[in-house]
């Protein structure tokens, strides 16, 4: 009997497991389906082939076209400039005032021509208005009074004769909506400049002094970078923003097509009922999204560096003489291995987000929400000074983009000591995309779910009347959006900080009542039971005492983490400087009234909000995972500062954990209090004359600091109250119900059978 | 070989809110015959069908199939099912022979036997003449044979057909009707769910009567005739539905699987 027994429970084990050789199968097929579709042979083959050469051909007759397109410049008075150094020689200034001179096209007018009917000034300006020259330079009759030689001794004689005769100085006249006309200004006060100084020179010979005895020192620019760098450094730019984007768009039109396409043509039910496992299902289309997001990526970028090395050519881009030719081909090698994690994680993002619609039309409108998420990363490395750090390897896509660039820009050692990170970082964002596409396709509602007409008028009703006694996910993830962007509006109006306790109270209270009021409010509107809801249950009493030994070990670990983030991203000194009238007001002001509003009032209030509603909402559906990871990042986003942010991000995964293993929000509000108290409190207890303190506490020059020995202690001692945490059966356990309440127990069939 | 008992299935519906779908039904078929599913539309046939397929799991209540749970030993159940149903659709990418012999891949089959299987079926349903049109290509007739064929390919012991003569000519129907005999001939266990009743009279051992997610009544034809004293199929069955309908009326909504209607359910076993 033990023996079958164990036989059946070892044959389970191995039907939940994709199998290999189906997943092989699965993938064959959608790959060979793909390949004859026409639509997908377009998008990966026909258009890169065609795409590039053709821009390319149209970039070339565009350059051809702005060539012949010269900036054009009008100078008018050239008779006011008689006897002053050659400004200009026939259609072009003087050769020794200008480089390039082909590429600018002077036309030039006497003053009196000109000054008939009416002002000079009106004319030009609109000329320059119009478009008719791309700059003015006006040189008034009142220049004439800059003799070549000048008065170098009595200057005053001069401005006296200038006033008289009005204007004197040079004028450019240009429009800055226009780019050529600002090129041109540039262009042409280089001139000026430059003839200013033939003036000056001539001044100087005239009163017998060398000018080059002036000049101090000379400076020569050298780019000490050899070829390939500087080609790498360009590539390395632009070509992994090709490939991502190409990898995105390559994975996001075959996954719409086997899935979202798939469910309209019927032939997923087929799939489904077949003995194919959803995990083989899933993982077979995951390789063939993958593997077409990476032909596409692969394709496209390779065409494109082709074509366009060859446009770069022959446009001369890159600098006078040194053309940018082919990117140096073996560094580029790294942008492949790069190419496949990313292809992978946007292939499953693209898979769980194509899962949600019910035909292919539909999944297009789900391309351009998943865009904005993800091409923010792919932007971010592109601007500038943005280098490969700890804060920027931890960031998603960005932090695998930069790891790539410093590898295909030769500096291994720095990219060797990021490659843990990135990888992690990585791979776990990699494991909860393919999890997420999982759930989709284990999810009824999202396979077979929908396609029902949606009205408002029905759906508020429904809102009302299919109340449950906790919050839905859908409500959870609105109550978070709610609470985020009002917060976000909120912090938008405070312009200056208050100088009394009383506008910090208020200031503190403001985001506090932000939060908790729309979890209030949508648990008493939307849902049958604001206390479930908000989960103020009773966990096990011995969980009460615990949290407050929890918190005041965790303080240790939590100061110590904010260092570290401190570390790594200082805070500017302005914000230091603009936090210091904060601090001390609160150092000033009563202690009682100091941990109340500090302490109690955000452990409340954020807690009811982030761990109570939108926990109790996430929870469900077997959202465990869900649920403590959200809250904690809603939990930090809140912070709004970044350095604060990432510190409550980590002690919202502990609050969530805990709150999970108790089933209530009471152990975390305890938690949430003694951590802040203490925040608060610390300069207070050192000063007190506590004889203990010195035991636990240092006075150092940035506040007081724990003792080291009692960070140690205190942290064995806060993951002993962890593991015991995980120990206590919660009061209650959301995940598993689909509906909180109602019994989904689930019989055992052979007991039943047996009876029939 | 199909144990049905107390089954029910609820839906989140915006319109309707909690919408009860299958409303704690029971009922078994054995070996060697046809089970017929009567019902009109909406009444919850291919909740039923598809529960038993495991592409639906059950809100509650037990359904085995073949002696695997749909639930716990779902991969079991799928090895032993065919599942043929006007939503599973075939591939329009591929051709008959490919769309087959890709089915019983996945059931694990090897080269040789699936090859001499593949040949068998094409030629018991007279499909050699479209082996290598593609599945876009094909009338519905072509498509219903593919589908048939990728439902048997693996030999199950059951096989479900949801709506299955729906939008085919008579020829096609009656070819299909044809198979299915021949398949009860062969000792398997068969359901066949549809709306026209002239193909339950003809074809079907025994049938229930579904509306609005309850069984209504269940058993042989000649049972159901002589228990409602009416030899017309078609006035039983209009009879069993607007007493169904009045009923409700009188009782109020009994819309809440509870225990009172699972005891209806047990008595139709």
């Amino acid at each position: 009997m033990s023996d079958s027994s164990r036989a059946i429970r070892r044959q389970a084990e191995l039907a939940g497991k994709p199998r290999a050789s189906a997943v092989w199968l699965i993938y064959m097929r959608e790959m060979r389906d793909q390949l004859r579709d026409r639509r997908t042979l377009f998008t990966i083959a026909v258009l890169p082939i065609m795409l590039y050469p053709l821009v390319g051909m149209l970039l070339l007759q565009i350059a051809q076209f702005t060539r012949q397109n010269p900036t054009s410049v009008c100078l008018i008075g050239t008779e006011n400039i008689e006897g002053a150094p050659p400004l200009f020689e026939g259609e072009t200034f003087a050769p020794e005032l200008i480089e390039q001179p082909d590429a600018l096209e002077l036309l030039t007018y006497r003053w009196d021509e000109l000054s008939a009917d009416r002002p000079v000034r009106d004319k030009a300006n609109e000329w320059v208005k119009t478009g008719a020259f791309d700059l003015v330079v006006l040189i008034p009759p009142g220049f004439k009074d800059n003799e070549l030689m000048g008065d170098l001794v009595g200057t005053e004689t001069k401005s006296t004769s200038a006033e008289e005769n009005g204007e004197s100085d040079i004028e450019l006249l240009f429009n800055v909506g226009s780019d050529q006309s600002v090129v041109a200004r540039q262009r042409v006060a280089g001139v000026l400049a430059a003839w200013r100084g033939e003036w000056i020179k001539e001044r100087l010979s005239g009163v017998g002094i060398d000018a080059e005895m002036l000049l101090p020192f000379e400076w020569s620019d050298t780019d000490i970078a050899p070829e390939r760098t500087r080609e790498a450094a360009f590539w390395s730019k632009l070509l992994p923003f090709i490939m991502l984007v190409w990898a995105m768009t390559g994975a996001f039109y075959p996954a719409v097509d086997l899935v979202a396409g798939e469910k309209e043509r019927g032939t997923l039910e087929t799939l489904l009922c077949s003995p194919a496992l959803r995990s083989e299902i899933v993982w077979g289309k995951l390789g063939a999204v993958a593997s077409f997001s990476m032909l596409t990526a692969l394709l496209n970028a390779g065409s494109m560096l082709l074509t366009s090395s060859l446009v770069f050519q022959h446009m001369g881009v890159g600098g006078a003489g040194a053309a940018l030719g082919a990117p140096p081909l073996v560094p580029m090698l790294w942008l492949f291995v790069a190419l496949v994690p990313l292809s992978c994680l946007f292939s499953a993002l693209a898979l769980a987000v194509a899962a949600m619609a019910q035909s292919s039309k539909e999944g297009q409108y789900y391309l351009m929400p998943l865009m904005m998420v993800t091409l923010p990363l792919v932007m971010l490395p592109m601007l500038p000074g943005t280098t490969l750090n700890i804060g920027t390897s931890l960031i998603p896509v960005s932090g695998m983009f930069l790891l790539v660039r410093a590898l295909v820009e030769g500096q291994y050692g720095t990219a060797l000591f990021y490659v843990p990170m990135v990888a992690t970082v990585t791979g776990s964002c990699l494991w909860l995309a393919a999890r997420w596409a999982r759930r989709q396709f284990e999810d009824e509602a999202v396979l077979f779910g929908g396609g029902e007409q949606w009205e408002l008028g029905m759906w508020v009703r429904h809102l009302w009347r299919d109340r449950q006694i906790a919050a839905t996910p859908a409500q959870a993830y609105a109550c978070g959006a709610i609470v985020l962007v009002t917060l976000f509006f909120a912090r938008l109006t405070i312009s200056e900080m208050p100088q009394d306790f009383a506008g910090i109270a208020k200031l503190v209270m403001m985001p506090q009542v932000l939060i908790v009021f729309p979890a209030l409010i949508m648990a008493t509107m939307l849902t049958t039971s604001v206390r479930q809801s908000l989960r103020l249950r009773m966990p096990h009493w011995t969980t009460l005492p615990l949290a407050v030994l929890f918190g005041i070990t965790l303080h240790p670990s939590y100061v110590m983490l904010s260092k570290m983030i401190n570390h790594v991203y200082p805070v500017s000194e302005e914000a230091a400087a603009a936090m210091k009238p904060f601090a001390e007001q609160i150092a000033s002001a009563p202690w009682a009234a100091v941990v109340l509003l500090m302490a109690l009032v955000p452990a409340i209030c954020e807690e009811l909000a982030f761990r109570g509603f939108i926990f109790g909402g996430l929870v469900r559906e077997k959202g465990k995972l869900r649920a403590v990871v959200l809250t904690a990042i809603m939990f930090g986003i809140s912070h709004g500062v970044l350095q604060q942010s990432i510190a409550a991000s980590v002690m919202g995964i502990a609050l969530g954990w805990i709150t999970l293993r108790t089933g209530s929000i009471v152990p975390c509000i305890l938690i949430h209090f003694t951590n802040n108290a203490l925040s608060v409190s610390l300069g207070r207890i050192a000063d007190s004359g506590w004889s203990a303190a010195p035991v636990f506490l240092t006075q150092t020059e940035l506040g007081p600091s724990y003792q080291p020995f009692w960070t140690l202690i205190s942290m064995g001692i806060a993951v002993t109250c962890l593991l015991y945490f995980g120990t206590v059966s919660p009061a209650t356990d959301e995940s598993e119900s689909e509906l909180v309440g109602s019994h989904h127990d689930y019989v055992d069939p052979t007991a039943s059978l047996a009876s029939a | 070989m199909i144990h049905v008992q107390h089954l029910t299935k609820t839906y989140e519906d915006l319109q309707r809110g909690r919408f009860v779908a299958v409303d704690g039904i029971s009922f078994s078929v054995q070996k060697g015959e046809i089970f017929g599913l009567l019902g009109p539309n909406g009444a919850g046939k291919t909740t039923v069908l598809r529960i038993l397929s495991t592409v639906l799991e059950p809100t509650e209540g037990i359904a085995t199939v073949a002696g695997y749970d749909v639930v716990r030993d779902s991969a079991a159940v799928r090895r032993h099912i065919g599942f043929v149903s006007n939503n599973t659709a075939i591939y329009d990418r591929m051709t008959a022979w490919e769309m087959v012999e890709y089915f019983g891949r996945l059931h694990g089959m090897k080269s040789t036997t699936l090859k001499r299987r593949l040949e068998d079926l094409f030629d018991q349903l007279r499909m050699n003449d479209f082996r290598d049109v593609p599945g876009g290509k094909m009338s519905t007739g072509m498509k219903q044979k593919v589908s048939i064929a990728r439902a048997m390919i693996h030999d199950p012991p059951v096989l479900v057909f949801d709506e299955a003569t729906l939008g085919l000519d008579v020829l096609v129907a009656r070819n299909l009707l044809g198979v299915i005999r021949s398949l009860r001939e062969a000792g398997k266990c068969l359901i066949f769910s549809t709306h026209i009743m002239s193909e339950v009279e003809r074809l079907c051992d025994r049938i229930a009567i579904m509306y609005c997610g309850k069984i209504l009544d269940s058993g042989t034809l000649e049972e159901l005739r002589d228990r409602h004293r009416e030899d017309d199929f078609e006035e039983l069955f209009f009879g069993l539905l607007s007493q169904h309908e009045q009923e409700m009326r009188v009782g109020g909504r009994i819309d809440h699987p509870s225990a009172a209607n699972h005891g209806v359910g047990e008595q139709l076993v």
